[in-house]
């Protein structure tokens, strides 16, 4: 964290409200009142610079977007995007590389395991791939990839309460799916998760055989559905705007019927373990799950299968199943449901959870064609969400349907990114299970194919009086709100933002000791003086809240840590800690807007 | 979580699209206190000792309940392999892979898994029933070809997970944004309760629809939960003055959340933590009175969970409760693979578990107020995938209590016959022929709620009550019979 930032600029937008609901564009970057309330080492011009199709942002701007492009950020980043422009700055996330792939890095650690305790045969264990997901997030430069990975890992749900639970090369494998097609097309991530066998033993289709019917045997029907209900298209006819294509009758249409997924449920047969010869054998190890699964044609079904909107698979002979898939994939891909669904659900996941039906609409245009007649450019369509006026407009500060309860696992990594959570060597460990105790949310860790929430779940009170929705409800409630009050006190007040365990039983403690995460907030304990208090809480809300606190809530904050002693560096510190943690208590830092 | 505040427009417009003739909902207005003259609630006469509760177990997942319980009379049995092939329990073989149940019925016999020893032993001494080919439906569906006639109303998104655990749930299958049963039910009830931050529904397993009311939400609850270990982490004593400082703490939290917000979002999630901060408070406390339990519970979640509820029942008094429900689920019932090994771990589960938590209610005197019971998204295909089955519609439940008239296999239990009238496909899916509406209509009336409001609980139940609705349903006129 750079050690002279000491500017606030403070926006009118995200404070005052009221006042000025219309002439503020917080993304574009116009600001009125500029408020400077210290001196700084790095010069702001008061006025913006005009660039590409609009305006730098200023800090909170890029706060707010930092919000929706990132797991999480600190005040460097702020000023980068305010400095670059949020359209280069994606532009230069899209070409950053992917450092290292997850299953490798569970491959090292497993290594080092064998190296270290000088056994050969040491198996893999769950925590390595807790452990490499934690290091590329901390420690990889690629974060609005890193954003984007974790949206998809909620639509394309495979989770570890299956079969691969404790197989940390099967979920590292799979989640290295989500990272290496964040920027690619939406069908080349059908197919790769399609043929990835974390989701074949997950939706049960990896060994599935073709039809007996002399023992009433018939394939397996749950990827058939599950691609289609989720991944896909979603069960109702779809107009571009995300709304429901109606009937004569005023009711929604399926999209497709049992008999269709029957028909799909043929199509997924045959695929097996790319390192066994024969069809129907369990996996040979557990690296078994890092290669993509391949077909036995003699297990595939036979015969014409009929998809959906006409689309006829023909009777391939010889037998083709990898062709029949490649069909059904298009199939779906082709279909007019998909670009507003997936936009819908993106948007969602990012930006806000009730975009307008126009939003969706300009999103899923971009989904049929980045223009230049690509149908599902992934990098088209996250521009398309991220630069969209709705996700940038001011108006959204005066908007009392706008916004998202922020996912209580993003909140955490923001934890560790805000404050720069560093190790002495560079390497980073955390099991991740205290935070899933807490707030029941981690990478992969879904309960069902479902995903922790649903994008349709309505909490009871104003959202659904209003008949909007809300999905990261769906894993509020009394349990998981004062386990997430409580994940601050241990993250903030105790400062134990990461779980770090042995390796392997009686692990060496100096490796162990240059890894444990600590966080830095040296900045922030030189404003605790009661005459600097609002300039720190000035800091921490625009660094964590976009500047969305308002003035009252401020002042809550203020007046109990105000209650700390201030004389030793440690209360210092304290009044720091409480601080944050008050913050990321509050409602207006829980809904991202 | 306990109460929201609804606005009076916002109940009358959800009450309007259930359905709901002006007298109920005269009732139901009286019953929720919204009418200023709702100077008596005849439904509500009770006495300290007048506890009831509701204990609702979903196996998530959709489980394959016909080979939960399975005919042995022997042309039934032969049906049975011959429509189930590779998936079919022997019943010769050693170990036994069935259990006989202590049922005949015009010449048609039973057993059940043999993972279920426990319920076998609580079926053949009155303790449990099964209540089969029961499912979701919004009027009665005769046959394949009314199914295919397009004159009868179908479920929205028949065989998808996600809208079936839903409907078991809310029992408006033709909506997806209904709140559930058990809320509706503590709409109407929850005045019972003495203690307004206390909810009368209380879930082990998170957020659920069943327990979502129009005007009142769950508590939800970790069977690791304590007295020490809910409510607000703390500065311990070591800081000087901890007691004060985190009292501001604590209460700076608590403002925060109870600020006056104008943003939806921010009002939501400021109301669930004003809730949650109070409702902790009296749980706490009621924990903190508890005398631990003397009956064993097994070391799995499901026993876990249960072992919880009983300790909530039995600080009941703490929490001012006369009326409770509670939800927990127990997930991974999706066998579309491996089915057989799969339901020989998990059905001893929670056997064992219904069998430790009927003890426990035997040990609190509590045998005869509370009623348990099973649920599940739908049952399976009735043919292989192979080693599983897939998603099909009409299945099985078991309900167990002293209210309950035990050692019955109440509805119908079904053909398993591929070329029955019911059966909906070549893989075997069954309309159901007892609905869920039925199933808790009998649950709500003998929980409390009043015939008159029958329709609020249940939006659809005139049309499986016919012919005496609207008029209250006569007492006694109930077509599963469930309750002795």
């Amino acid at each position: 964290m750079s050690k002279n930032f000491v500017l606030i600029i403070y926006l009118l937008c995200t404070v005052a409200l009221a006042a000025q609901p219309d002439t503020v564009t917080i993304g574009f970057g116009e600001y009125h009142g500029v408020m400077v309330s210290a001196s700084s080492s790095h010069n702001y011009p008061p006025e913006t610079t005009l660039k590409q199709d609009g305006y730098l942002p200023n800090l909170n701007a890029s706060s707010r977007f930092l919000g929706q492009a990132t797991l999480g950020y600190n005040m460097e980043d702020l000023q980068e995007v305010s400095e670059m422009g949020i359209e280069d700055w994606i532009d230069s996330q899209f070409v950053k590389p992917i450092p290292f792939s997850l299953k490798n890095k569970v491959k090292d650690y497993h290594n080092f395991v064998k190296t270290a305790t000088n056994t050969p045969a040491a198996g893999q264990i769950y925590r390595m791939w807790s452990y490499a997901w934690w290091q590329y997030h901390m420690a990889s430069a690629d974060v609005l990839r890193q954003r984007v990975a974790m949206a998809l890992s909620e639509l394309f749900v495979v989770s570890d309460k299956s079969a691969f639970g404790g197989n940390s090369y099967a979920l590292s494998s799979y989640y290295d799916v989500m990272l290496n097609n964040a920027f690619t097309n939406y069908r080349d991530l059908m197919e790769d998760v399609t043929f990835h066998p974390a989701m074949g033993v997950y939706l049960t289709f990896l060994n599935n055989p073709k039809s007996n019917p002399a023992t009433n045997q018939f394939p397996d029907e749950n990827y058939a559905r599950e691609l289609m209900q989720l991944f896909t298209i979603g069960t109702s006819k779809l107009n571009m705007d995300g709304s429901y294509v109606l009937g004569t009758n005023g009711q929604p249409i399926q999209t497709y019927n049992n008999t269709d997924i029957a028909e799909f449920a043929k199509v997924f047969t045959g695929l097996s373990w790319a390192d066994r010869t024969t069809f129907n054998r369990s996996a040979a190890n557990d690296t078994s799950y890092t290669l993509p699964m391949i077909m036995f044609n003699s297990s595939h079904e036979t015969g014409v299968k009929n998809l959906l909107n006409g689309f006829v698979v023909p009777n391939r002979v010889p037998t083709d199943g990898i062709a029949d898939i490649q069909d059904a994939i298009g199939n779906l891909f082709n279909h007019s449901n998909t670009p507003p669904f997936v936009a819908k659900f993106l948007i969602q996941r990012l930006v806000t959870s009730n975009p307008s039906p126009d939003y969706i609409e300009r999103v899923a245009n971009v989904f049929v064609n980045n223009g230049q007649g690509v149908r599902g450019d992934m990098k088209a369509i996250i521009k398309a969400i991220l630069l969209d006026p709705e996700a940038k407009s001011c108006k959204s500060g005066n908007d009392v349907e706008y916004g998202a309860l922020r996912e209580p696992f993003v909140r955490y990594v923001q934890i560790n990114k805000a404050f720069d959570a560093s190790t002495a060597s560079g390497n980073y460990r955390n099991d991740m299970d205290y935070v899933y105790r807490f707030v029941q949310q981690k990478p992969l860790t879904s309960p069902s194919v479902f995903n922790f929430f649903q994008q349709e779940y309505q909490p009871i009170g104003p959202i659904e009086e209003a008949n909007l929705v809300g999905p990261e409800f769906q894993i509020t409630n009394a349990q998981t709100i004062m386990g997430y009050v409580n994940s601050l006190y241990r993250f903030v007040i105790q400062e134990n933002v990461a779980d770090e365990y042995d390796l392997y039983t009686n692990e060496d403690d100096a490796t162990y000791a240059n890894e444990v995460s600590t966080i830095d907030l040296n900045d922030e304990v030189l404003l605790t003086d009661n005459n600097k208090l609002h300039i720190l809480l000035d800091r921490l809300n625009l660094l964590l809240a976009q500047g969305r606190l308002t003035a009252p809530s401020l002042a809550i904050i203020k007046n109990v840590v105000t209650e700390l002693p201030n004389g030793t560096a440690t209360e210092k510190r304290d009044r720091v800690r409480l601080a944050i943690y008050l913050i990321m208590s509050s409602p207006e830092y829980l809904i991202n807007r | 979580m306990s109460k929201r505040k609804i606005s009076r427009r916002a109940f009358i417009g959800e009450a309007s699209c259930a359905a709901l003739g002006s007298m109920t909902l005269y009732n139901s207005l009286v019953n929720l206190g919204m009418m200023t003259t709702a100077a008596t609630r005849p439904h509500i006469i009770s006495t300290p000792s007048d506890y009831k509760a509701v204990v609702c177990i979903l196996l998530a997942g959709g489980a394959d309940s016909f080979n939960f319980i399975v005919p042995t009379e022997t042309s039934e049995y032969a049906q049975y392999v011959a429509t189930r092939g590779s998936l079919a329990l022997s019943n010769s073989a050693t170990p036994p892979q069935l259990l006989p149940l202590n049922y005949s019925n015009n010449g048609r016999t039973f057993s059940i898994h043999a993972g279920m020893s426990a319920v076998q032993n609580m079926f053949n001494t009155g303790k449990l029933s099964f209540v089969t080919n029961i499912g979701t439906l919004i009027e009665p569906i005769a046959n394949k070809t009314e199914y295919n006639s397009g004159m009868k109303k179908v479920p929205l998104g028949l065989y998808s997970h996600s809208d079936q655990i839903m409907q078991w749930q809310t029992s408006v299958p033709q909506s997806r944004s209904a709140v559930g049963v058990a809320g509706r039910m503590a709409d109407i009830l929850q005045d019972m309760n003495s203690i307004p931050e206390a909810a009368m529904n209380i879930s082990l397993a998170g957020k659920n629809r069943w327990q979502s009311g129009n005007e009142t939400n769950e508590f939800s609850i970790s069977n690791s939960s304590t007295a020490a270990t809910i409510g607000y982490s703390n500065y311990s004593s070591g800081l000087s003055n901890a007691v004060y400082l985190n009292d501001r703490k604590n209460k700076a939290l608590d403002s925060l959340a109870a600020q006056q917000y104008a943003n939806l979002f921010h009002k939501t999630i400021g109301d669930l933590n004003v809730t949650t901060s109070e409702s902790i408070e009296v749980f706490k406390v009621a924990m903190s009175n508890l005398v631990p339990l003397t009956t064993t519970f097994s070391a799995t979640n499901l026993s876990n969970d249960l072992k919880k509820i009983a300790e909530l029942i039995k600080v009941r008094s703490f929490l001012g409760a006369q009326r409770q429900t509670f939800f927990v689920s127990y997930g991974g019932w999706d066998h579309h693979d491996d089915v057989i090994n799969n339901q020989n771990v998990m059905l001893p589960i929670v056997s064992n578990a219904l069998n430790e938590f009927n003890n426990a209610m035997t040990e609190l005197g509590m045998q005869d107020n509370v009623v348990t019971f099973t649920i599940s998204d739908f049952a399976r295909t009735l043919t292989s995938n192979g080693n599983g089955s897939d998603h099909a519609w009409g299945g099985n439940s078991m309900i167990m209590g002293g209210p309950i008239d035990g050692g019955n296999i109440f509805g119908e239990f079904p053909s398993l016959s591929l070329t029955s009238p019911l059966n909906l496909s070549n893989r075997g899916l069954l309309i159901p022929t007892t609905s869920v509406d039925e199933f808790y209509a009998e649950i709500a009336l003998w929980f409390g709620v009043s015939p008159n409001d029958l329709s609020y609980i249940l939006p659809n139940i005139c049309n499986f009550y016919s012919p005496t609705c609207p008029a209250p349903v006569p007492s006694g006129f109930m077509p599963i019979g469930m309750f002795s």
